[in-house]
């Protein structure tokens, strides 16, 4: 176990700056997930921490100590790939021993280490199988056994479960989850998905373009996102949101007006789809499309600000196309962004018009 | 509207379909296809099967100073009824029991033809080179003419000449090869793509051109006339090719398997030799034959930078047999033909299966 931490690390390919300057602390034992889009420098972040890449500046800790140019080999440290990286010539056994093989560990040992490793992810009739004879989800699991068995200070798991079905990618989900709380080792997970971010890490960080945008549990970043691209980026379906102009009290979309208190100038209003609500006040609209998900219903509203989900509970739809509908939302649900910077304006909320 | 696409049934009206025609029609062009195709693989096998046919055809049944072609007709009765019939069986067979059984029975019936109206002929005696040092002047003295034959050296120092000079440079450019080729694909560095450029070029550089020119390097450096130095240009001129292909090869590993290597404790090292390595098997084996089969029949420069008969290969001893008796005997020349080619023969029936995969390489995840 090892808590981690980036010091204004900086990351260089050439010429190109991938991570300008990232301060994170990982805490020990602590599930966290790196989200963000392709390309945020999310990859880059954690082979750093496994050692294939080295930082170009800044200090990279394991428990207080710098391991910028510490070997990947000699940093204890489990990755579990995308794409799973198990060695196609080796049967899932010696997959599995393959980390064991360089600390000189005695034989009897390392096989009921295996043994055990298997154990835990449950492939432990697979053993003698090859990698290719395996699925997908197998191999996923194995993957996460040779990860395992040399008892990591760290676990890495790269995009771990895109390669899966969705009803795999679910039960992975809660697995990987169970297992962290089994054995409490610190883990890192690296994602674009952020519903795997939000359901699987104790907290999350939310890159963008090798900067940091925001750090905080999953509610965190769901209700209170920091800056618009968080906003926009957790969430499904995504989030309304709306630019106008706040002036004396109240923000003009188009020939909507918001009552608004706290913010002024140029502004973005963020309105999460499950916040609105049908109702006899708020802005009018027409209902253009209807998208049954379930339990959920996604209504598409065209409305002078253009067009606007609504997600209402319940599995029958109570509104029709072509429906005249007004819309509602409570003001504290609501979040206003300055159009300048993209952050969020704290404590500024609008009111639905009357 | 389907009616404008055939004008060919024309006597059906707008709606009406003529499907039995177009059916029809369909099947006259698939088995017009099928008959032309096998009709070109006849062609084209013939051509490729009957010089080897005959050479050692020739090597077990000429005999000294007797210019016989009529066993070459009787053996040629056999061999193209015998493609002919093989192509046919393979066209008109419906499954595979059908094609084995027929396959089998082309065979059974060529060999017992070739047997009965070749077999009288055949016997081993032209292969004499292999117990006799002299055979040059015993095959001379058959026909009453002794002097002047070639001093030849025991076939059997030709031939370890030809494994050694083969398998030297095999060794050499299957493991230079292979570190260049994974420094190539994994390593950037200053110059790495005009690098990759130039492998090419050099190797569509006629290599005739630079004879002479070896020929004084050689001569100045003191390896003219000696193994070593034909094995230090035939590596020479094999290497680009080589890396390139073994560059491919090591592109198609995944970055993945090594990166997870290194995190797994291994050096680098111990990453390439039990991880990266076993990807490339097939490329290795590939290049491996090649390397080995074009140093086997290597000839212009074992011929150039090659004077003394203790360093022939089996190439020039081939062509020192032809020079000296042929004329006289043509049955020893084919015989020592058959001799060299056997060894290249066996090692393709052995490494086929890792060759044919050679276009795909990759691995299997």
């Amino acid at each position: 176990m090892a808590k981690i931490e980036f010091r204004n690390v900086v990351k260089r390919f050439g010429d190109v700056e991938v991570i300008p300057d990232m301060n994170l602390v990982i805490e020990d034992g602590e599930f966290v997930a790196l989200l963000g889009p392709s390309g945020c420098g999310k990859s880059t972040s954690l082979f750093m921490l496994a050692g294939i890449y080295l930082p170009s500046g800044g200090e990279l800790l394991f428990d207080g100590h710098v391991v910028n140019e510490v070997e990947a080999r000699d940093r204890n440290v489990g990755i579990v790939f995308q794409s799973y990286a198990l060695y196609p010539h080796m049967s899932v056994r010696d997959n599995i021993l393959f980390p064991l093989r360089f600390k000189k560990t005695p034989r009897d040992e390392a096989l009921a280490r295996v043994k055990a490793a298997a154990d835990l992810v449950r492939v432990e009739e697979l053993l003698d199988r090859r990698p290719s004879e395996l699925s997908g989800g197998q191999q996923q699991r194995v993957a996460l056994a040779r990860a395992l068995v040399k008892e990591p200070k760290l676990l890495l798991l790269d995009e771990p479960l895109s390669n899966l079905d969705a009803s795999l990618r679910l039960s992975m989900r809660t697995e990987i989850k169970s297992l962290h709380a089994q054995l409490g080792v610190t883990t890192v997970l690296v994602t674009h998905d952020q519903i795997e971010a939000t359901t699987m890490a104790d907290r999350i960080i939310c890159m963008r373009a090798g900067r940091i945008e925001q750090v905080g549990t999953p509610d965190d970043l769901y209700l209170k996102p920091s800056s618009l691209f968080v906003a926009s980026f957790i969430g499904s379906p995504p989030i309304n949101l709306i630019a106008g102009e706040a002036d004396g009290g109240t923000v003009s979309v188009n020939d909507v007006r918001f009552p608004v208190d706290g913010a002024s100038g140029s502004v973005t209003v963020g309105l999460r789809p499950e916040h609105l609500r049908f109702s006899n006040t708020g802005f009018a609209g027409r209902i253009a499309q209807i998208e049954p998900m379930g339990r959920e219903i996604l209504y598409v509203v065209e409305t002078g600000m253009g067009a606007v989900r609504v997600l209402e509970q319940g599995s029958a739809a109570g509104h029709s196309t072509g429906e005249e509908v007004r819309i509602g939302f409570q003001p504290e649900n609501s979040l206003v962004f300055a159009t300048k910077g993209q952050k969020l304006i704290a404590g500024a909320h609008v009111r639905a018009p009357i | 509207m389907a009616a404008q696409a055939i004008p060919m049934v024309s006597t059906a009206s707008e709606q009406a379909v003529d499907w039995d025609a177009l059916a029809a029609r369909a099947r006259v062009a698939r088995r017009t296809k099928a008959v032309v195709l096998y009709a070109f693989l006849i062609a084209v096998s013939l051509p490729i099967i009957l010089p080897y046919f005959w050479l050692v055809t020739i090597a077990f049944s000429a005999k000294t100073g007797v210019a016989d072609t009529a066993v070459l007709w009787r053996s040629m009765a056999v061999v193209i009824p015998a493609v002919v019939a093989f192509w046919l069986t393979a066209a008109l067979a419906q499954s595979r029991r059908q094609l084995w059984i027929g396959l089998a029975a082309v065979a059974a019936i060529a060999v017992v033809a070739f047997a009965l109206l070749v077999g009288p002929d055949l016997h081993l005696g032209n292969f004499i080179f292999l117990w006799e040092p002299d055979f040059a002047s015993v095959v001379r003295s058959r026909i009453g003419e002794v002097k002047g034959a070639v001093q030849f050296p025991n076939v059997w120092h030709a031939f370890g000449n030809s494994i050694l000079i083969a398998g030297a440079q095999t060794t050499i450019v299957v493991t230079v090869a292979s570190l260049a080729a994974y420094y190539l694909s994994r390593f950037q560095f200053p110059g790495r793509s005009s690098m990759l450029r130039s492998l090419l070029v050099l190797h569509a550089f006629p290599v005739l051109t630079l004879i002479v020119p070896m020929f004084l390097m050689l001569y100045w450096i003191g390896l003219l006339d000696t193994l070593s130095g034909v094995i230090i240009v035939l590596v020479a001129f094999e290497l680009p090719f080589a890396i390139f292909i073994m560059k491919g090869f090591f592109d198609a590993v995944p970055w993945d398997i090594e990166m997870s290597a290194l995190t797994d404790g291994a050096s680098r090292r111990q990453a390439f030799v039990s991880v990266v390595l076993p990807q490339v098997r097939n490329g290795i084996l590939a290049i491996a034959v090649f390397t080995f089969i074009r140093g086997w029949e290597e000839y212009i420069f074992v011929f150039t930078f090659l004077i003394r008969n203790s360093n022939w290969t089996m190439s020039l001893y081939m062509y020192w047999v032809r020079d000296d008796v042929m004329g006289v005997d043509y049955g020893v020349v084919s015989a020592v033909g058959v001799f060299y080619l056997v060894p290249s023969l066996i090692l393709y029936m052995a490494a086929q299966r890792y060759l044919m995969q050679m276009s795909i390489g990759g691995v299997k995840g």
